[in-house]
Parts: structure tokens; sequence; C-alpha cells
């Protein structure tokens, strides 16, 4: 039976009214406040004096590069993989399923841990790069490649679930009409998927840019380099309160524009399922 | 003029059919369900591969597994309307329409041409700039019947067509699909199991059992009957 | 009219109470036992409401990641709210004694039966923020004397009880095969070296700085420091995470605590020792925090520190004692 839990105008049902208020008024407070008592704790002059730090600066611009670019990536890769992992049977395929759930999981030092043996200078991988003299940890390369690692399953199992269930007989009757896979993919395909893809891509991209535990670990605490916004927050917050509150409110300010741009921008493609 | 041969191993039978349908002749392919019937469309669109046959249309191999040619799908120029129309509901009735003859690179003003001749024809002219997926049933098969044709076949197939509608639609599909395989002397195949719809719109039926034609002849040779199993005579 | 529209009106009002009334409630619960002082805001992750992963992701990292630099276990507990239950022992514990707190607290509980110790390890400068902000500890083991002052000022050590611990000097590990070929202080300063040394507000970081200083006054030069500091890789929150990069192999070499490289398992580091007049003494301090509800214990635990068993395992991990 197909109750509505508000009956918005009705109230006919004032202890359900009151229930479903109560829950939504308290959800919102409880994560909403915490992100307004930061706003609190400090004063327009002081933040725009922070803003001047040469540290800040860098962290906000770090943490922007990186995690677009990590996002970038995401998507070139991740899409057509998703694709193809999601169109194809083949053997393994439950095995990489399970892979790709994988950083989810894992805490994030655990996984700096894992990028700093296999990449760094004495890592598995790493020896064999130092010797041609490329270096990954410590860069800001190392600071993409822990974001893409944490934030990647993010996007790849949204796309995947998306493209899985998409119904075949679009592309199947696209095919019959003449369309090559590549046009199918762009034309049917993706707008198809594309809400569900945004919504991924704002996941990772949330996900990229909170990233801590492994930069940390793998990349390393240098400014300009690789302190990203995070790191910026940590190391603030142990000694320069005011960098640690200025560079928190900016993470909150620029996460929360791009929400509500993505929202938006979603809201304007006018979607049937 | 269609000609094929197809063999193929299936999880419960082996499917094994062989038949000819001449240019503006409809072959209505009969059956119960899991007969095969589907099976033997997929395979003509390429979208399955056979284990062994071959497929042609006025004389151009598609399919020939002895000297291994197989068309990929997308080069075949045969018009399939699915059992559910699939209409791209993302896109307008015009744009569904036009996306066959857009894939094959035409000029724009052909495909204009094209899209208002088959809106025209199938009657959805108000339609056209109705988002697909706001289509009821009826309207989203035209689209989808309009949308094949516009590619220019050389071959047309349903995959029953005729379930999901009410009788008034259900007669003016049928008044298309004769007046336009007609008129584009195209042949075309009919999976429908309903023998009173095989009578009406087939010049040839075949009836299928287990992967095997048990039944091949015209329609109105065989008796009217609203059971839907067909016993077959050998 | 009017009275269905009051009605409905009044329901939303009543809702609203409801769920302030709710949300004061499970804040006081939260923080029941420990006095907020209002002195510092809790690091709090900054991402808006709608992404509910970053922000436990950065939360916990910002808790929990501290501690977990070391790549060996560590035992620290990550949320410092909660009070202990009778009879353990809250000990805040700069990160350097991470080896031996393990010892230390088998020995207590041997020597003072029925009392566990439970350590949280991070840096001093966090584990002062996390006090700052109304976490429970009984006893703060501090490695700089600048936080120990502090925290006797705000009022939350009973200063009569803070005692010197220990003491730590400063030296220079690399790697044991020593990629980067360093044989000497003055190799710090060679190009293309890689570093580690701890943040400035991390008391091996302070050490660390007035290390460099003094060695540059005092012998190598300002050049030399400047290229020291422009070697520097990375600045690591925690004394572990220096050494852990330099026994991973991934900085030619680091400025950690004598300790440490004391209490390493014998081959782990190569090291080179800087003398007493250039270097910093670390001063150790132990005390019992004033907002603690087990103080009869606490003070056992801070005798048995000073004692000579608590002594003597700070000195087998490398520590000089104070006593």
């Amino acid at each position: 039976m197909n109750r509505p839990i508000v009956n918005a105008g009705k109230f006919q049902r004032p202890l359900t009214t009151i229930i479903a208020a109560v829950l939504i008024i308290t959800v919102t407070f409880y994560l909403a406040v915490p992100v307004l008592a930061l706003f609190f704790r400090t004063t327009p002059e002081l933040f725009l004096e922070s803003l001047q730090n040469p540290e800040v600066l860098s962290a906000l611009w770090l943490s922007i590069f990186t995690s677009v670019i990590s996002l970038v990536i995401v998507l070139l890769v991740g899409t057509p993989f998703a694709y193809f992992h999601s169109r194809n049977q083949y053997p393994g395929r439950m095995l990489v399923d399970t892979i790709i759930d994988l950083p989810l999981v894992l805490p994030p030092a655990v996984a700096g841990v894992a990028l700093l043996l296999l990449y760094g200078r004495s890592g598995l991988v790493g020896k064999y790069l130092s010797m041609f003299g490329i270096s990954i940890a410590f860069t800001t390369l190392a600071v993409i490649i822990a974001q893409i690692f944490v934030a990647s399953p993010f996007y790849l199992r949204q796309a995947k679930s998306l493209f899985e269930q998409l119904d075949p007989a679009y592309e199947k009757t696209a095919l019959t009409l003449g369309a090559s896979p590549l046009r199918i993919f762009a034309t049917i395909t993706l707008p198809l998927t594309a809400g569900g893809l945004v919504s991924g891509a704002v996941m990772t991209f949330g996900r990229a840019l909170g990233e801590f535990g492994a930069t940390l670990m793998f990349a390393g605490n240098l400014p300009g380099v690789t302190q990203t916004m995070p790191l910026a927050v940590y190391v603030g917050m142990q000694g320069e309160l005011n960098v640690g509150i200025t560079v928190s409110i900016l993470l909150v300010i620029i996460s929360f524009a791009i929400m509500i741009a993505i929202r938006i921008l979603a809201k304007k493609e006018v979607r049937n399922a | 003029m269609l000609e094929l041969t197809l063999r193929k191993t299936l999880r419960d039978f082996s499917l094994e059919v062989y038949m000819e349908v001449r240019p503006g002749r409809i072959m209505a392919l009969m059956g119960d369900n899991g007969a095969g019937k589907s099976t033997i469309l997929n395979m003509v669109a390429g979208l399955i591969s056979p284990d062994s046959g071959s497929i042609s249309i006025n004389g151009t191999i598609i399919c020939d597994t002895a000297h291994g040619i197989s068309l990929p799908v997308e080069k075949r120029r045969i018009g399939y309307v699915l059992q559910n129309p699939a209409v791209f509901p993302h896109m307008s009735v015009r744009e569904n329409i036009a996306y066959g003859p857009k894939a094959e690179g035409l000029s724009r003003d052909v495909i204009s041409a094209r899209v208002d001749h088959w809106l025209e024809k199938l009657e959805i002219r108000d339609l056209a700039q109705v988002k697909a997926g706001n289509l009821s049933g009826g309207q989203r098969q035209r689209v989808a019947l309009a949308r094949a044709l516009a590619t220019e076949p050389s071959l047309l197939m349903l995959d029953e067509p005729f379930t999901a509608l009410d009788a008034d639609s259900m007669q003016s599909v049928k008044k298309y699909i004769r007046t336009f395989v007609t008129e584009m002397k195209i042949p075309c195949l009919i999976v429908t199991h309903r023998v009173l719809d095989s009578k009406e719109i087939g010049d040839q039926a075949c009836i299928m059992s287990r992967g095997k034609m048990e039944w091949v002849g015209n329609p109105s040779d065989f008796p009217l009957c609203s059971c839907r199993d067909v016993t077959v005579t050998s | 009219m009017s009275s269905k529209t009051t009605k409905p009106n009044a329901i939303i009002i009543l809702s609203m109470i409801c769920s302030l009334l709710l949300i004061f409630a499970f804040a006081a619960g939260c923080t029941s036992g420990t006095t907020t002082t209002p002195a510092a805001t809790t690091p709090v992750a900054a991402t808006p409401v709608e992404t509910a992963v970053p922000v436990s992701t950065v939360a916990a990292a910002i808790t929990t990641e501290v501690p977990a630099q070391a790549a060996v276990t560590v035992t620290s507990t990550p949320t410092p709210v909660y009070t202990a239950s009778e009879g353990d022992l809250v000990v805040y514990t700069a990160a350097s004694l991470t080896g031996a707190s393990s010892a230390l607290g088998k020995a207590f509980e041997a020597a003072y039966p029925g009392h566990k110790v439970i350590f949280n390890l991070a840096g001093t400068q966090t584990l002062k923020e996390q006090v700052e902000a109304g976490a429970y500890a009984d006893v703060f083991i501090s490695a700089s004397n600048k936080y120990t002052t502090a925290l006797k000022q705000e009022n939350y050590f009973i200063n009569s009880s803070v005692k010197t611990l220990c003491y730590n000097y400063i030296v220079v590990i690399t790697p044991k095969d020593n990629p980067g070929n360093i044989q000497s202080l003055s190799d710090l300063g060679k190009t293309g070296k890689m570093l580690a040394i701890g943040t400035k507000e991390v008391p091996v970081g302070i050490a660390t700085n007035a290390v460099i200083d003094n060695l540059a006054n005092s012998t190598y030069g300002q050049d030399w420091k400047n290229a020291v500091y422009a070697n520097v890789k990375s600045y690591e929150t925690a004394e572990p995470g220096v050494a852990n990069k330099v026994a991973l192999g991934e900085v030619d070499a680091g400025f950690v605590y004598e300790s440490t490289y004391k209490a390493a398992s014998a081959g782990t580091y190569n090291v080179l020792t800087i003398s007493k007049k250039d270097n910093y003494l670390q001063t150790y301090s132990i005390g019992v925090l004033r907002e603690g509800t087990n103080k009869d214990v606490a003070n056992e635990f801070e005798q048995f520190m000073l004692s000579s068993v608590g002594q003597g395992i700070l000195s087998d991990y490398g520590f000089t004692p104070a006593v």
C-alpha cells in the first residue's frame, strides 16, 4: 500500500507529520550546525587576512588542481571501463567487481602505506622507476595518484550500475539503425545515464578534495607541492588556528558551490528514465 | 528477396530454419514461446551469430559462416522493430526518426525530407516535437516503425507487434505494414503467436516448434482456432 | 478555515521545539562528564551537507590518522571523547613514546593490579588540542616545554604534579643501505637529497629547527641551512612519521629522537650524532590533569614512571632518564 508519509496541506495524520518534521529537522541540523560553527569561530577580517597567507593560497590552488585532474582521469578512463565491464561477461569479472570496491573499505592510511610500498623509492615498482630517475612519492603526482585510488570506486560503482541497468534494447536498436558503437555511446548511452554519472562524479570529486590519510602517507606534507587543504587544516589547527579555520571554511564554500552548481545543471537536463 | 539458412544450438534444443521471402511479401513466424522465433530475427539482424548458415538479401550476402563472412549489425540495412518499441526516450519523435539517416551521414535536407515523409505516413505529424518518453504504447510503436523505415532498409522485421495494442491500433498497424512493404518492395518477417493476425497479414506462415519448422505455407490453409497452441499434422 | 490553518502551524512549531530539544539532549548526553572549554574549536571536516563520505573521511583522518602514521600497530584510541571506567587510567602520551608505552603499561599493571592503562599516542600538539577541546585524560606526558608550560598556564595541569620525566636528544638517521650516501651532517645540504622532518608545531620539529639553527651558527653556515630546508620533502605531523619514512627508505635522512634510534632493532638505521652543544635538550614532562576523576591512580602512575622501574624501561627505549 502506498501511503505518502507527509501529505502536504492535509495534516490528517498529525502524529506522522510531527515525526516526519522532527526527523527532517534533526538530521538537517545535525549535519549543518557543525559546519555553521566554523563560520562563527572567525571574523570576516581574520578570514580575509588569512586568505593572504601564501600557504593558504597554495593549499587552495593545489587542492583544486589535483582534484580536478583526478576527476578528469577517473571520468576518461573509468567511463569506458565501466561500460565494457558491465556489458561483457568475461572470466574474472566477479573478482574485478570486488576489487573495484576495495579502496572503499580500506582505511585511507592503509591505502597510503600500500601506495608507498609500491611506488615509493624502495617500492616494488618504484625501485625500477627510480633507476630511470622517475620518483613519484612526495610529488604532486603522488597526491593525484592517492586521490584517484581512494575516490575512483565512487564513480566506477555508480557508472557500472547505471550501465547495467540501462535497457540494452536501446543500444541494439540503435545498431540496427546503422549507428556505430561510438555514436551509440555518445548519443544514447551517455545521455540516458548522464544524471547518475554526474552524481557519481560529484561524489568522486568530493572524496578526492577531502582526501587526507593516504596523501599524508604517500605524498607527504610539503606546502606548495603536496599540502592539500585537508592537510593544511590539520597542520593549521595545531599552530595557527586562524589558518586552519579559514581553510576549513574555504573547503566548505567550494564543496557547497560545486554541489549546488551540479544540482542546477542536472535539473536543466530534462530526464525521462 | 530474403534467403536464409540458419542453424544454432540453443539451451534445450537446436534451431534449424531455412526460408525465402520475396520482396513485398510478409512471412509470419509462429510458434509457442521459446520456439526460437525471436532468435531467428536476432540472427538476421546480426545481434546473435548462428553456428552455421547463410543469409542474403537481394543477392547481397549478409552472413556466410562457411566463408567467414558476417556483416556487423550497423551495416546490414535492416529495419527491426522490437516487441518493446525502444524509442529513445530523451529525444523527440523527430530526432528519433532522424537517428538512422543522421548516422548514415545524409545531408540535413535529405534527413528533414525523410522525417517529414514518415511523420506523414504514420500520421504522427502532431507528435513531432514530443519527447518520445512521454508517448503511449501505440504511439511509440508507430514512431519505432517510422524510425526503422526512415533508413530505407532492404528488410523489415517486427517482433510481436500486435500484442500490446487495442483493436483500432492493431488495424492501423497492419494497414501500415502492408502498405509500406508493398510500396518499398521489401520482404518482411513478423513474429507473432496469434493465429488471427497471421491470417490477416501474412502471405506466408511458418510454424516453429522447439527450433524446427513444423509447417510452412499459406496461412489461409490452416483452420482458425482461438486456442494458443497449434497442433501440427506432419 | 482559521482553525484548520492554526492547527497545522501549531504542529510545525511543536515539531521544531521537539527536534531542538532532541538535539540538545543528544549533545548534552555526548559530552556528559566533561566540561567543554570554549578555548578552541574541535577540528572538523569542512565539507557540506550533501557529501557524507568526505566528511567522515576527513574527520576520521584527523582523529585516527596521526597515530596510524607509524607503520607498526599503535595502541592509540581514535576518539578522545570518553570517560574511563573505574580503575582505567587514560594517559595522553607524546608519540615518541609509542615503542615504550606497551612495556610501561604492562609493568604498571603488574605492579598495580586492577588498573588498566590506556595510552592515547599522538603529537604533543595534537593531544594538547584535544584536551583543550574537552577530551578526557588523567595523565599527560608532554614532549616539549612549550606545551607543558602552556598547559600549566591554562590550568589543565595540577601544576604541583608536573615533573620532569626524561630527556631526549636529536639525531640524524639514514636508512640501512643509505641510498643517499649521507656520510656527514654537511651532506644533508647537498643538492638532490631527500629529507623528512617534523612540522614546526610538533615537538620533534621544534627541536629539529633549533638544532639546524645551532649547527648553522656554529659550524655549517646559513647557506647550508637553506640547502637543508630546500631538501625537505615532507613535514611530518608526528615523530614516528619521520622515522617510518626513513625506515622505508623513502627519504635519504630524517631528524628524529635519539630514543627512536636506540630503541629500533640493530641495523634498521645508520646514525649521525649531533654534539650536545649544538643539540636541543628535549625535556619530557609528566603531570596529572585537573579534570581527571582518577587522581589516586594517576598519582600512582606518575610515581611509577619516576621510579627506577619506569625510568629503567624508558632508558631501555633510548630515553635519557631524569633521575
